[in-house]
Parts: structure tokens; C-alpha cells; sequence
């Protein structure tokens, strides 16, 4: 039976982990991921969980470690969160490139210097290129969820997935979250058959490639990544028959027909339903776009749910310096639209109200504001 | 929506009363959120937390709260830097013979350091009071049963659970409104 408990992020992400038949996990802490991790060894040592967890002197080690379990044929699952992230970074391509599908939550917290423990995207959001899927969760529901629905996706394309929630805001905000306990089972113990280590039939891995076999296997994993689309399209009504619970790429809530469409991903997308309430109370139509796929970048979903506003604005609680929001820029990019401006909001956990996503609004719609900036008062 | 804002030092057990106010809620039915202020964390820095509640709606706010319609003020010497709407409820731990000023809020008053202390939660220097102070919160705001408190601390505490359920109900009896 199904039971609701009031949990945050981290704990949603530890309690789906226990249910999801993982091998082994191998982590390294890091605030704010760090109760991930401890929960889980809380749930190893009392026996309730019966999972391999490697302890690691470093995140590259963690990475590195989650690989050769995989290759071996485990279950593997590893969390962390920016500078542990980005140390990682060599060997999320490896991974990747390996076609390895390990799963990795992903706790967004700004990037050093200056030192910051808060939330912020900047740090999954330059792993972009790696070779991942990525899952923005924007509460500990989503996040709990995303992980049955991660372990099948990776597993039937041989794809790593992170799923990213916003630091404390997602992590460590406690909510009711509705946990399984059996009905869950007949949906995680699938476990597709691949390639693995054999002793019998020894392999190399990682070995040289000459460019006309190099290109040919980056181009065979491109195809890989693109098809997470279906690949979750599918999972994602499985697991809906089993939860009630249907995720999509991009959901969207508001006015379909609306003036001012509000683009946000994890927490910032949470407050933005307040927004277009807001909005669309004072008679502007507005609706809200929420992403909750980054990759593969859900190019159709997003042009569906664009199509028709006159308006676009993005909120990106990250930044790519020199150029701007990288949501916005994806946005704006990959549709060929004109109408988008991008707010670089909430960098290193600050707050971003509904009120202060209502005044931008107000602003582009009076054509107050008509190019990208910075969302940033003085308070 | 209402917010309620619990303000105290490291080591007053603020996140933990936090969440087990956010429990009690949620027994009673409510939609809540907990929100814990995370920073520096350092035995005896301020410490925030905070619990959204709402009696139907899904709660949907991912920034702190700024102005609580409700405090629970653990310690007295932070009064200063904290703020509560004009028509809100205020809870102090305080021992002092406390006069209500120029405000519209209410005002209630209980000495949960005393009540810790004669059932030996914690020490002179800590003392542990978030329970006490979450008995006489239930009886200040009146939107929470005793019996939904009392599970929570069961839940929470496990072995010290019986003496601060115990507690809980001196400071319930004992809360006065100014």
C-alpha cells in the first residue's frame, strides 16, 4: 500500500533508491546531497536496503568506481552536486560514451568562487554536453518519481540520466510525497539485457578508435540520447498506469491561448504557477511552460507549447557568462523564435518570487523591457 | 496560506521542530511545506525555519518566507531581526515579566527554558525546549490537536518521546496571552 509522509528532495530520491533493486552505490558527500547519501547508508546498514555501497575518496573516483560496476552488469545509482559534479566531469563523457546507463541525482548548487551551498543550475546545466539525459525535478514528488522512471530509460537505451533538483529548495523542502511500497516492483525489476564483463569472452573497453569508426559510434550515440524522448514518452505512461502520475518533456499550466508564456525549469517553475495565476487574474492570459527534460532537448514539445504566445520569457537560474540564460538561449535557438527574453534570475539561492516573475511580465508586456537581463533588486 | 516562522540558535532543535510542526499539519490535513533556512550552521548563529500551511491547496511558494503570519521565538535576544504580520501570533520563551507595546499581534508568553529544565531536557546552558514550545503553540493558535503533537514527538523523538510529550502539556497549560 501507498503511504503519503512529509519528505524533502534528498529523502524522496534515498527512499526510491531503496525500492529500485540498486547493486551498487558508489558517492562522495557533498552539501546539499549529502542526506541522500546518508540516508542510504542508514537504509544499507539496517538491512532494509541490500545494495553494494562503495565508499570513494573523491567524485572522479565515484564516477569512476559507478562505471565498473556498470560494465560488470550492476544496477548502479551515485548522487552529487556542483564542484562534485564538475569534478566528475571527465567521466560523465566516459559513461556516456561507455553507453553505460547508470543514474546520478544531482543536487544544482551554485558554482565556486565565490563559495556558495545554494541553488543554482549553472553546475548540470555545463554538463549539457556530456552525453546525459537530463531530469529537472521541481519537487520531492517529481524527484521521487523520476527515479523509476530514470532506471528504465537508461537501462533500455543504454544511457546515463541525472536527475537535478535545485539545492534546499527541492533537496531539503519538506512536502507530502505519496511512497510505494510492492506496487512498484513489477516496474523497477525490469532490467534490460546487455553487454556486460565476461571472463569467458574477454573485451576491451574505451579503446582507440580511428576516426572512421569514431564518428560512425558518436553519430550511434546521438541516436541513442535523441530517442530518450520516446524511450520516456513510454516509461512515463507505464509508470503513470501504475501511479496516476503522467510526466512529460514540458508540461504546461494557464491559458492556452495566452499572451505571455513564463519558460522555467526545477524550483523556479514550482513558484511560477502562482505567476500565471497572478496574471491571469489581472487579465493578462499567461500560462506557464515547465521543462522538465533538458536532454534530449525537447525541441517539439516546446515549439506545441509556444507556438501561439505573443510573448516568451525565460526565468534561467544559471548563466553562461558572455552569453546569457542557457534555457533562454536553447529556447530562443532551437525554436528560431524572435520573441523570447531571458532573465538570469536566483543565482547562488536567490529568491525568485511570483511577484517578481508578475513584473517582468508586466515590463515586456508594456515593451518596458525588450532585451535579455539580469532579474536583481536591491532588498 | 499561512506561514509560520520558528526563530532560535544552533542547537535549539529549530529544523526539527520545524518538521514536526509540519507533521502535525499534516495530520490535521492540511497541504504543508517545510522550509528550513540553511546557511553557516554554528551552535548558537541564528537559525531559521519555516512551515507554509494551507487548508486545501497544494503549496507551490520555492523561496523563503519573509514576513511569517505566525513566530514561535525560541530565543528572546533575536527579537530584533524578526518580523510577523500586523494581525499575526507570537509565541516567546521567555521568563521575564514581558508588557505588550503598540502592536496588533497576539501575544503569548511561556517559559519552556523552566518547564525543559524540571524534567532534565538538556542543560542550564541548552535546554531543550522545541516540544515545550510546540505544546504551547497548539494551545496559542488552537488549529492542531494535542493528540497529533503527542504522535508527532512519538514519531520524531522515540526514546525521550514520554518526557517531552510531558513536556508539551505543562507548557499547553501554562501558555498565557498577554
Amino acid at each position: 500500500m501507498s503511504k503519503k509522509i512529509v519528505i524533502g528532495g534528498n529523502d524522496a530520491i534515498a527512499y526510491a533508491a531503496k525500492q529500485s533493486s540498486i547493486d551498487v552505490i558508489s558517492a562522495y558527500p557533498i552539501t546539499p546531497q549529502t542526506s541522500i547519501i546518508e540516508k542510504i547508508a542508514d537504509f544499507i546498514s539496517s538491512g532494509e536496503m541490500k545494495t553494494r555501497f562503495i565508499k570513494v575518496e573523491s567524485e572522479h573516483s565515484a564516477m569512476a568506481a559507478a562505471m565498473g560496476a556498470s560494465i560488470a552488469g550492476s544496477r548502479v545509482f551515485t548522487a552529487t552536486s556542483s564542484q562534485g559534479l564538475l569534478l566528475m566531469h571527465e567521466v560523465l563523457h566516459w559513461a556516456s560514451g561507455a553507453r553505460l546507463p547508470i543514474v546520478m541525482a544531482n543536487a544544482n548548487r551554485a558554482v565556486a568562487p565565490p563559495w556558495s551551498i545554494w541553488a543554482e543550475q549553472t553546475d548540470s546545466l555545463s554538463q549539457r554536453d556530456t552525453g546525459w539525459v537530463q531530469l529537472y525535478a521541481s519537487n520531492a514528488q517529481e524527484a521521487y518519481d523520476y527515479m523509476f522512471i530514470s532506471f528504465r530509460v537508461a537501462e533500455k537505451i543504454r544511457i546515463p540520466v541525472m536527475i537535478c533538483m535545485d539545492g534546499f529548495l527541492v533537496t531539503h523542502t519538506k512536502e507530502p510525497v505519496e511512497i510505494f511500497e510492492g506496487e512498484i516492483d513489477d516496474y523497477i525489476n525490469i532490467k534490460e539485457k546487455r553487454d556486460i564483463l565476461d571472463v569467458e569472452n574477454p573485451q576491451a573497453y574505451g579503446a582507440l578508435a580511428f576516426p572512421k569508426d569514431y564518428m560512425p559510434i558518436k553519430m550511434e550515440q546521438h541516436k541513442a540520447v535523441m530517442s530518450a524522448s520516446d524511450v520516456f514518452k513510454d516509461m512515463s505512461k507505464k509508470y503513470a498506469d501504475i501511479t496516476k502520475r503522467h510526466y512529460k518533456a514540458v508540461e504546461t499550466y494557464g491559458k492556452n491561448d495566452a499572451d505571455i508564456a513564463i519558460v522555467a525549469m526545477g524550483s523556479i517553475s514550482e513558484t511560477a504557477h502562482y505567476a500565471v495565476d497572478i496574471l491571469n487574474e489581472s487579465s493578462i492570459k499567461a500560462k506557464l511552460v515547465k521543462i522538465n527534460m533538458f536532454r534530449p532537448f525537447p525541441k517539439q514539445e516546446l515549439q506545441t507549447a509556444l507556438n501561439r504566445a505573443k510573448h516568451i520569457i525565460v526565468f534561467d537560474r544559471d548563466i553562461s557568462h558572455g552569453k546569457g540564460g542557457i534555457i533562454k538561449d536553447e529556447v530562443a535557438g532551437s525554436l528560431g523564435l524572435g520573441n523570447v527574453i531571458g532573465f538570469v534570475c536566483g543565482l547562488g539561492g536567490v529568491d525568485v518570487t511570483e511577484q517578481d516573475m508578475v513584473n517582468a511580465a508586466n515590463d515586456v508586456i508594456n515593451g518596458k523591457i525588450k532585451e535579455d537581463g539580469f532579474l536583481w533588486s536591491e532588498k | 496560506m499561512k506561514e509560520i516562522g520558528l526563530h532560535g540558535r544552533g542547537g535549539q532543535g529549530i529544523v526539527l521542530s520545524g518538521e514536526m510542526l509540519a507533521n502535525v499539519y499534516f495530520y490535521e490535513g492540511y497541504q504543508v511545506q517545510f522550509m528550513p533556512s540553511y546557511g553557516a550552521e554554528r551552535r548558537g548563529s541564528p537559525s531559521n525555519a519555516y512551515v507554509r500551511i494551507d487548508e486545501d491547496k497544494r503549496i507551490y511558494s520555492r523561496y523563503t518566507v519573509e514576513v511569517p503570519d505566525e513566530v514561535v521565538v525560541f530565543n528572546t535576544s533575536l527579537l530584533e531581526n524578526i518580523k510577523v504580520k500586523e494581525n499575526g501570533v507570537v509565541l516567546l520563551n521567555t521568563s521575564g515579566d514581558i508588557k505588550k507595546t503598540n502592536t496588533k499581534a497576539r501575544i503569548f508568553a511561556v517559559d519552556a527554558n523552566s518547564i525543559a529544565l524540571s524534567l532534565s531536557l538538556g542543560t542550564p546552558a541548552m535546554p531543550i525546549i522545541n516540544t515545550a514550545l510546540l505544546g504551547a503553540f497548539c494551545k496559542a493558535v488552537g488549529n492542531y490537536s494535542f493528540e497529533n503533537l503527542s504522535r508527532v514527538i512519538e514519531d520524531k523523538i522515540g526514546k525521550k518521546a514520554d518526557i517531552n510529550i510531558e513536556a508539551a502539556r505543562i507548557a499547553f497549560d501554562k501558555v498565557r496571552e498577554l
